[in-house]
């Protein structure tokens, strides 16, 4: 969603072609975050002519304010579904920045992990507004990732196995 | 004006910007290098919007009151005690990458 996906093509822009082809997925009700991504891509097929991407839409895991109670459980079935599009990607990167459609996607992967079906690294990167405190998504992730990047100094005492790199977006 | 695609434009022709907590507010108008005052909205004070705001004033970007003091702050503003802010830097992520996956 907007704000989360400004900052995740921020996180983008210094790759090399090397980090190809990029998988981006969306949650189905984002209606916003496809056009700032073709339009990323865009530019960047005019720099690397070999760029590659697609576009995939998961139900979306959990509403602003949602109840605990049915959060696990939109939260479970969003896992169910993301299992096949995960095992079908076959992605060696997930890189995510802490939307709520994040989660199901890593866990997903991580159980493929655990099930010795793929080993995918998860990148975690907490967004810039994230000062003092982890969202949500980040909570749950700092276990489930192998790397976990913050942008604040704070952070990096409070969860003494994440990355600080300063601000990267 | 409710959704435009971008506010690039009228940040460039701004002298001051007087915004709410928003990241993708604040972050948009300090890397057009514009002067910025944070607005905090009183009731919703458990939002962690509030985190980055108190950061960039306390590492002094920004300026910041609350609907109240507005008033008071543009009344008694220094501007150009405000510091320039640095860009992120996405190159030391990219480094960062490449090194886990032995791209080097």
């Amino acid at each position: 969603t907007g704000g989360h996906t400004t900052e995740i093509l921020r996180l983008l822009s210094c790759l090399s072609e090397s980090y190809s082809p990029r998988h981006y997925v969306l949650a189905d009700s984002d209606k916003m975050s496809e056009a700032k991504i073709r339009s990323f891509e865009q530019k960047r097929a005019e720099t690397f002519s070999e760029s590659q991407f697609s576009l995939d839409r998961i139900p979306r895991s959990r509403e602003v304010r949602q109840s605990w109670i049915s959060s696990v459980v939109t939260t479970l079935y969003s896992i169910l579904y993301s299992l096949p599009l995960t095992y079908k990607r076959n992605p060696d990167l997930i890189l995510c920045n802490g939307p709520g459609t994040c989660v199901p996607v890593c866990l997903s992967a991580f159980l493929l992990g655990l099930l010795r079906i793929k080993r995918t690294i998860i990148v975690y990167v907490e967004s810039i507004c994230r000062v003092e405190t982890l969202s949500l998504s980040g909570k749950i992730l700092y276990y489930f990732s192998d790397y976990f990047i913050v942008q604040w100094p704070d952070l990096k005492k409070k969860y003494p196995k994440s990355v600080y790199l300063g601000r990267i977006v | 004006f409710r959704f435009k695609d971008s506010l690039a434009e009228e940040l460039q022709s701004a002298d001051l910007v007087i915004s709410h907590a928003g990241a993708g507010s604040c972050l948009e108008t300090l890397e057009q290098g514009k002067p910025l005052i944070v607005v905090i909205n009183d009731k919703l004070m458990d939002n962690h919007q509030l985190e980055l705001a108190k950061q960039l004033h306390r590492d002094g970007y920004v300026l910041y009151c609350n609907c109240s003091t507005l008033v008071e702050t543009l009344q008694l503003m220094d501007l150009s005690a405000l510091k320039p802010f640095p860009p992120g830097q996405p190159e030391k992520f990219a480094l960062f990458l490449d090194k886990v996956f032995g791209l080097q």
